[in-house]
């Protein structure tokens, strides 16, 4: 008989043939394989200080990372001082629990693009629970209607050519809409504003967090995350710990490096939120939701990632920025996308998937589906060694296997 | 569509495809179990002796290449009807077929592939005598330094393994070992320092040691070819090994050659697909392809690599894409111009 890793193999094999012969990705990564390089040239070319400062974004995340659990604290402190309300969640289930604590059953909860929203499979429990909870972000938006997982982790319905957005969104509205971009986009707008003002929660992920103020800046280019956290009475923020930053300035170098490196000049919109919306205009009286939410609340979770501190070698997994930028270089994320992934996608996704998303269960043909080229620490802003650390997650696979008997 | 890959229970035993692989290593010296005879083969009338100060490895890597490519081809139409499946199907039948046994993968063998990647080490030792240096070989009792094991996870084994490999080149007395595969040199210069006791030894690609002899020589080296080149870094080479501006210099001094670089070059160069070869064969393949076409970018009529698994790869994928290019080891390019 077979055993389960084998079986997983198989299965996780020709998936990942299948993606590689689907014309639809195929062109869709091409192309965004292409624009990605041209577009982060151009914005290097245009902003030469970005290497230099990503040396120096390193050397915040490693002392960031040494002090995560000093500065979660602090980050916790300065939040509460603003008047936002914040937890600290250690395994997945915590995080959900203290999510539905907040939201309860009924609720609508429009949702902006956070993959810690994805690492906990949120969406999905807060339906369960029954909610009803909107992805905001376009991309995720169709990958919501088509009950799919996300292909890149800042483009994440990259293999969704327009057709079959306009197909899905035909029926999903029940009107005619045309494979037209613009026209596709406007369909959504007009359908998520009517959302946006009923809904009880809004929900975002941040980027960075700084520790001194507690401000979380939100990156983003649609202005979904803007209104997402502004218009619904309560925004729920959900961050990783590894997220902290020492001061207010080092976030913004590390929010700066992060989009530089997702291959914008600059992106639509840089959302900084430290607490929740208020007035001191009549009789310097402060009060609470002037225009926007009247709570935060601020949910901070480990999941596994002070393991990952803790271990010399893979605590530099935490520097991950999210840009995405490996991605676009990985020869197999290049024929596959997020088919090499489970939560986190490719070579540094197939780390934190051991970590954060499952354990060695969903990580194993991730981790031996890894070419160790290195292309990706090339592109890193901050020089990730995702080799090193598969090859030590492959000797823990075949030490888990031969104990396993 | 979503993909679940929860495990049910905690069963981890592991492809039976890296299983084989590792016996073979551990008990036969090589991946596939191939006899000390056909790795040794390339050398039976040059009569190199086996002690000297200079090493001359080939870690049987470039005379395996052919015999892994018929084990993967043979594989993937075992699964007929699913094309897209993967190796771990059938591996009930894989011991018996291949294991310990190779001869079905050797009769899969072309006699061409078999000669011409034996010929690379017998060409790499002429090249290194006609420019003047003395080299030794372990012959039939040469065994594969164990990279595989390392990429695949085995260190406990690897520890093993190196101490045997270790014993043998300490009884060459050599303190310079050259290294044709960049495999087998990453492990020796990265790996094994930290698994055994002792391990002081010079490792050099056969690309330096050839840098190291005509870096200082002034005019030109002769060569059997003339036309434009481009150069496919390999990733160990450029990145591991940061060894990039070699090639470049000597290929600046070889006459009648002219270098075109393709946009992906150096640190920045990308991979042929071989490290997927096994696992996910059909993957493998197709960026193979895809690098292929980027090397055939640069309209060169020719191109240079200088590792077994490269060689391989881009060989394969070039004819198998039919790209008018030619792909030749930098140990076969050299051969043509300064031994013939």
């Amino acid at each position: 008989m077979s055993s389960v890793l084998e079986r997983l193999f198989q299965k996780y094999t020709a998936e990942l043939n299948k993606a590689s012969d689907d014309p639809n990705i195929q062109l869709a990564l091409s192309r965004a394989v292409k624009s990605y390089r041209d577009n982060t040239e151009a914005a290097l070319k245009r902003f030469p200080h970005t290497p230099k400062l990503a040396e120096e974004v390193r050397a915040i995340k490693e002392t960031a990372i040494e002090r995560m659990d000093e500065l979660v604290t602090q980050a916790r402190q300065a939040i509460e001082a603003n008047h936002g309300k914040t937890y600290l969640a250690k395994s997945r289930e915590d995080a959900l629990k203290l999510a539905e604590d907040i939201i309860g059953t009924g609720k609508i909860v429009v949702k902006g693009k956070s993959i810690l929203g994805e690492e906990l499979e949120i969406r999905d429990y807060l339906i369960e629970k029954g909610n009803e909870v909107w992805e905001t972000d376009l991309g995720e938006f169709i990958l919501q209607l088509r009950h799919e997982r996300p292909m890149h982790i800042v483009s994440p319905s990259i293999h969704v050519p327009r057709e079959k957005v306009a197909e899905l969104f035909t029926e999903f509205f029940g009107r005619e809409i045309p494979p037209d971009i613009a026209a596709e986009v406007g369909a959504v707008r007009e359908f998520m504003r009517e959302k946006y003002f009923s809904a009880h929660f809004g929900m975002s992920g941040a980027n960075v967090v700084a520790a001194d103020c507690g401000a979380m800046v939100i990156m983003e280019n649609e202005g979904n995350a803007r209104i997402c956290t502004a218009v619904p009475p309560v925004h729920i923020a959900l961050v990783g710990i590894e997220k902290v930053a020492p001061t207010f300035q080092e976030a913004m170098k590390v929010a700066e490096v992060t989009w530089r490196y997702a291959n914008y000049t600059v992106p639509g919109y840089v959302n900084i939120i430290s607490g929740p919306s208020k007035t001191g205009d009549i009789e310097k009286v402060t009060t609470y939701g002037a225009h926007g939410p009247r709570e935060l609340h601020v949910i901070l979770v480990d999941n596994g990632r002070s393991e990952m501190a803790a271990n010399p070698l893979f605590r530099q997994g935490l520097y991950c920025l999210r840009c995405g930028g490996c991605m676009y270089e990985c020869p197999v994320f290049q024929l596959t996308a997020g088919h090499f992934g489970y939560r986190y996608l490719g070579g540094i996704g197939a780390i934190w998937t051991a970590f954060v998303a499952g354990g060695m269960d969903n990580a194993a043909p991730l981790i031996y589906t890894c070419l160790r080229c290195g292309r990706c620490v090339e592109r890193c802003p901050v020089s990730i060694d995702v080799p090193s650390m598969i090859a030590e997650l492959r000797r823990r696979i075949v030490e888990l296997a031969h104990k396993a008997g | 569509m979503a993909l679940k890959l929860k495990a049910e229970s905690r069963n981890y035993r592991l492809p039976q495809t890296l299983e084989v692989i590792r016996g073979n290593i551990v008990k036969y010296g090589n991946p596939l179990g191939l006899k000390g005879n056909e790795i040794a083969v390339w050398a039976r009338d040059l009569n190199l002796p086996r002690q000297g100060d200079v090493l001359l490895y080939t870690g049987g890597e470039y005379q395996l290449v052919p015999y892994i490519d018929s084990l993967v081809n043979m594989l993937t139409r075992m699964n007929q009807g699913s094309v897209g499946f993967s190796l771990m199907m059938g591996v009930r039948n894989l011991i018996d077929m291949v294991g310990i046994n190779p001869e079905k993968i050797v009769a899969g063998v072309g006699s061409r592939d078999r000669e011409r990647y034996r010929d690379v080490n017998r060409k790499a030792a002429l090249v290194l005598e006609e420019m003047g240096l003395k080299i030794c070989y372990l012959g039939e009792e040469e065994i594969y330094s164990g990279a595989l094991l390392y990429e695949y996870g085995f260190v406990g084994d690897l520890r093993q393994h190196a101490r045997k490999v270790t014993e043998l080149i300490k009884s060459t007395g050599a303190r310079t070992i050259i290294c044709l595969s960049p495999h087998s040199a990453e492990i020796f210069k990265l790996i094994y320092p930290r698994l055994v006791d002792n391990f002081h030894y010079e490792v050099k690609t056969f690309l330096e040691t050839v840098y190291d002899l005509v870096k200082d020589v002034s005019g030109r080296l002769p060569t059997g070819f003339s036309g434009n080149v481009t150069v496919h870094d390999s990733c160990r080479m450029a990145r591991e090994l940061g060894i990039t501006e070699e090639i470049r210099d000597i290929l600046s001094k070889i006459e009648g050659v002219t270098l075109i670089e393709p946009e992906l070059n150096r640190r920045w160069t990308t991979c042929c697909g071989g490290p997927g070869k096994v696992l996910f064969p059909e993957l493998s393949g197709k960026i193979a392809a895809r690098r292929v076409g980027e090397l055939a970018a640069t309209n060169a009529d020719l191109v240079i690599t200088f590792c077994p698994y490269c060689l391989a790869a881009l060989d394969k994928g070039q004819r198998e894409g039919q790209k008018n290019i030619q792909i030749e080891d930098f140990i076969e390019f050299l051969y043509r111009g300064i031994v013939k």
